[in-house]
């Protein structure tokens, strides 16, 4: 059952005597531990040698199960799941809004952004991510959220992006994440960040200076849709580059600003100047666009590089390293690729082919999770209450994956190895996190071991069973339960199995 | 059976740990990675080109003069970024020289990313994969020499290309951060734990779970001392500072290092590069004074201590309509050693020609990087055979050693 937002305020209204001068936060913790983010009374685990196919559904699909999630798969059947996860607006996620929507930057058009502090700005922003991923019930909306915010990687450190990234992140990310591809791409080229991170916006052609800026133009092709082998030359960067000349944006304020033209673009805005267009006739890719486009010129630039061929390849291949396996069967590839082709580039329609394959299943247990789910699955696992405060946003950086941080523009890799350096940090969190020790953090350790009937009265074979199982979807094999058998069955046991090798992959 | 107390348990820990290390470690290479194809041109100024000049004429650096905003004279035709004067001495000393137009010859992309890749990888061309970095197979190479987990260190949080393959590599950012944070603060039963469950994966998992346990064990040891630097060595305050003090307290410590890889990022410079100061310049500060105070620091290990700094291309001899410079070619590396022919620029003269078959123009590639790299292995840490390093690469001489 959902709960509305009428039942959350009811519960607020119940519990708010108790809590009264604790603040918001403490508010929003009870009341919504009171409603849908607690944990069930009761919890079963897997009973199979082998990872739990609703299990694996839940540990790709979303970010790893809440107490309580494997169940209600199971309950609703896998394929019922998926639907209703590929239509977020169906689902009810008042207990998330209650604790991730309520930062004020959050809603800002890039010119008010910088009315605030950069550290407040990246703060809000890191923290909704996080908080989203962890308590959102449209948890296939949030993991196409982070696949896409790697895929058209901003850095907030470059630039202007700060004051930019939220408006990318709610208008480009979030407004695209299951919609088509090609209106994903066509509203990051002028996104106001991306147009400062990639340079889109010096990308101008003027008499003194008639060489354009390729930075936006490359990244384009090789890393948002072609890809890197995808068939095109330095001259199709070129003459992409030459397509988008004149789209820019504003970044000083009204009364800065040295030119005065028929219309001032406020602070912030993107904005096409035709006097900096080149309007001669381009190539790109073999197809010819006329002299004269103007900033139409852009739509054709957007159309021709979605429909490519090699586009439909390389987002099949992308998605499947993110969802299947980096060694995805050819014959899933080609036919998520002919999916793309065929709905014109429906997310959807992906996520449909990708989910609903024998390939899918057939691949459990063999991604290695980045620190980012890794950090969330966690969390989740043991019903974490939190507010991304940041004691808990520093180990993604310790790990490596410090959000909307990436300085390169390739995002965050999907490769296993070069994670693999950072494995101390993940173990530290995980111990620390059993513990009960990072600040601002609290467990349901207790109320876990309750609903699994792992109490202090069981032995500590079972507590382990039953705990492996909760948190990895198979049963514990002998080495498994031996390993830590000597350990003090509370906190250590529970850190040592969030940081085992079956915890670290999905 | 003698019962064995934590203490005797921690002094064995100790014992076996010592950090005697006496082959493999003699002598560490730091590879410093100027991220984004740091414009060299301005950084190692061809003041007496007058191509130079024209082609830059609001970005390019003045020749040498009084002005504080001018080159530092190196030679006849060669000056230093003002930013980077705090090296100019130990070119003058003669340990320290630059190799002008270095780059991937075949490299018609521009691509950061397939450019890092190759220069990273060491491999010609990515259809052409030798399989790990560089420096991996450098150390994979001398697997049987003493490996230990600090063999390679990288300093920051992701595992650079350069070092994929080697036996183990290590991501820090700081010496005093590794440890396992236990609840109960009893490291040993959890680490004991997790030994057991890394030892019996099979995968690259359990072999990096193993690897960071042995490394677990082996910093236990040079944990809880505070670090003062020698030669009252003030580092910069920032990631790129406090990566090359960690540098120097493993060096100092003897724990066996042979390669460490670390970053400085920020050369894009596609616009406003600025000259003497600006974007550019503050990063040519940092990594001046970065390297300034570690070369004090580590003054009594300098003959087993060299230093290599590295970009991925360098930029056009032309600025862009944005007062910045598009993607190049060739760049300047520069060596710092005791082991080297130092106080030279090489690389012919004019070092200026804009080259443009099918890809970015910028300067002309005199040598090929993998001739470069070869080089510094085989003089600074004795590779005599660097085939197996560079396979089906011949490389030519260069003349740094």
């Amino acid at each position: 059952m959902k709960t509305t937002r009428r039942q959350v305020f009811q519960a607020a209204a119940l519990s708010s005597g108790a809590v009264a001068l604790s603040g918001c936060e403490r508010v929003i913790s009870t009341i919504t531990s009171a409603t849908e983010v607690g944990v069930p009374d009761h919890l079963k685990g897997s009973e199979s040698m082998e990872i739990d196919p609703e299990f694996h559904l839940l540990s790709r699909a979303a970010f790893g199960p809440w107490p309580g999630d494997l169940q209600h798969v199971k309950d609703m059947g896998r394929e019922s799941w998926i639907e209703e996860q590929l239509n977020p607006d169906s689902i009810s996620d008042a207990a998330c809004d209650f604790r991730a929507e309520r930062f004020n930057t959050l809603f800002v058009r890039p010119a008010e952004a910088y009315n605030f502090k950069k550290p407040l700005l990246r703060d809000e922003l890191t923290r909704h991510a996080l908080l989203c991923a962890v308590y959102s019930q449209r948890q296939l909306y949030e993991v196409m959220v982070e696949f896409w915010t790697d895929h058209l990687n901003i850095d907030l450190n470059k630039g202007d992006c700060i004051y930019f990234k939220t408006a990318d992140d709610r208008e480009v990310i979030r407004k695209h994440a299951l919609g088509n591809f090609r209106d994903l791409i066509r509203a990051s080229a002028t996104s106001p960040a991306m147009l400062v991170y990639l340079d889109g916006r010096s990308n101008k052609v003027t008499k003194t200076k008639p060489v354009p800026n390729e930075n936006y133009g490359r990244e384009l092709l090789e890393l948002h849709t072609l890809g890197v082998n995808g068939g095109y030359t330095q001259n199709d960067v070129r003459e992409a580059a030459r397509c988008l000349t004149g789209w820019t944006v504003n970044l000083l304020k009204n009364s800065e600003g040295k030119v005065k033209q028929l219309f001032q673009p406020s602070r912030g805005e993107s904005f096409f100047n035709p006097e900096h267009h080149d309007d001669g006739s381009k190539i790109v890719l073999g197809k010819t666009i006329p002299a004269g486009g103007g900033e139409a010129d852009l739509e054709q630039l957007i159309d021709i590089v979605c429909e490519h061929p090699s586009t439909a390849k390389f987002i099949a291949k992308k998605m499947c390293s993110h969802f299947v396996s980096h060694d995805t069967p050819d014959s899933l590839l080609q036919r998520v690729a002919d999916e793309f082709t065929k709905t014109k580039g429906d997310i959807k329609s992906l996520l449909r082919a990708i989910l609903k394959s024998d390939e899918f299943y057939a691949s459990r247990g063999q991604l290695l999770k980045r620190p980012f789910r890794y950090v969330v699955s966690s969390l989740r696992a043991v019903a974490a209450d939190t507010h991304a405060h940041q004691p808990l946003v520093d180990w993604l950086h310790r790990m490596g994956q410090g959000l909307f941080q990436y300085p390169t523009p390739d995002g965050y890799t999907y490769e296993e190895a070069p994670w693999m350096g950072t494995l101390l940090w993940r173990w530290n969190f995980a111990l620390t996190l059993a513990g009960g020790k990072i600040p601002t953090v609290q467990i349901a350790a207790n109320k876990l071991r309750k609903a699994l009937d792992a109490g202090h009265d069981k032995s500590a074979d079972e507590v382990t069973t039953k705990l492996f199982a909760h948190f990895t979807g198979r049963q514990a094999r002998p080495h498994e339960l031996e390993a830590v058998r000597g350990l003090n069955k509370d906190a250590e046991a529970l850190g040592v199995l969030l940081a085992s090798p079956a915890f670290q992959r999905c | 059976m003698p019962s064995i107390t934590r203490r005797a348990l921690l002094s064995q820990l100790l014992l076996t740990t010592a950090p005697v290390v006496e082959d493999a470690g003699k002598h560490t290479l730091v590879c410093v990675f100027l991220r984004g194809g740091a414009d060299t041109l301005n950084l190692l100024v061809p003041y007496a080109d007058d191509a130079y000049y024209k082609a830059r004429a609001s970005l390019a650096i003045a020749a040498p003069s009084n002005d504080s905003k001018s080159a530092v004279r190196l030679n006849d035709h060669y000056g230093l970024h003002p930013m980077l004067k705090p090296l100019a001495d130990k070119f003058h000393d003669g340990r320290l020289s630059f190799v002008q137009g270095v780059g991937i010859r075949d490299n018609s992309s521009g691509s950061h990313f397939e450019s890092q890749d190759l220069m990273e990888h060491g491999d010609a061309s990515l259809d052409n994969s030798a399989g790990g970095g560089w420096l991996g197979r450098f150390l994979h190479a001398r697997a049987g020499k003493n490996i230990t987990p600090l063999s390679a260190v990288a300093i920051g949080t992701k595992l650079p290309e350069s070092l994929r393959g080697a036996p183990s590599v290590s991501v820090m950012q700081s010496l005093d951060d590794i440890g396992i944070k236990a609840p109960s603060n009893k490291p040993e039963a959890a680490a004991a734990a997790l030994a057991k469950l890394y030892g019996a994966d099979v995968t690259l998992l359990g072999e990096r779970g193993r690897e960071t346990l042995d490394l677990f064990h082996r910093v236990s040891a040079l944990q809880h001392n505070d670090y003062h630097s020698a030669n009252d060595a003030t580092y910069p305050k920032d990631e790129f500072g406090s990566g090359l003090r960690e540098i120097a307290r493993l060096i100092k410590a003897g724990v066996g290092l042979e390669v460490a890889c670390i970053d400085l990022g920020g050369w894009d410079t596609h616009f406003l590069q600025g000259t003497a100061e600006g974007t550019q310049a503050g990063r040519a500060k940092l990594l001046a004074d970065g390297l300034a105070a570690f070369d004090a620091d580590i003054k009594a290990e300098r003959d087993n201590v060299s230093v290599f700094v590295m970009t991925e291309f360098g930029r056009r001899l032309y600025e862009n309509s944005s007062l910045g410079t598009d993607h190049g070619r060739g760049f300047a590396s520069m060596l710092l050693s005791n082991k080297i022919k130092g106080g030279r620029v090489v690389g012919s003269w004019p070092a200026l020609a804009e080259e443009a078959s099918d890809g970015p123009g910028g300067m002309q590639i005199h040598y090929d990087y993998r001739s470069v790299f070869s080089e510094v292995l085989r003089g600074t840490m004795g590779l005599a055979k660097t085939g197996s390093v560079f396979p089906n690469f011949k490389p030519e001489s260069v003349g740094l050693v």
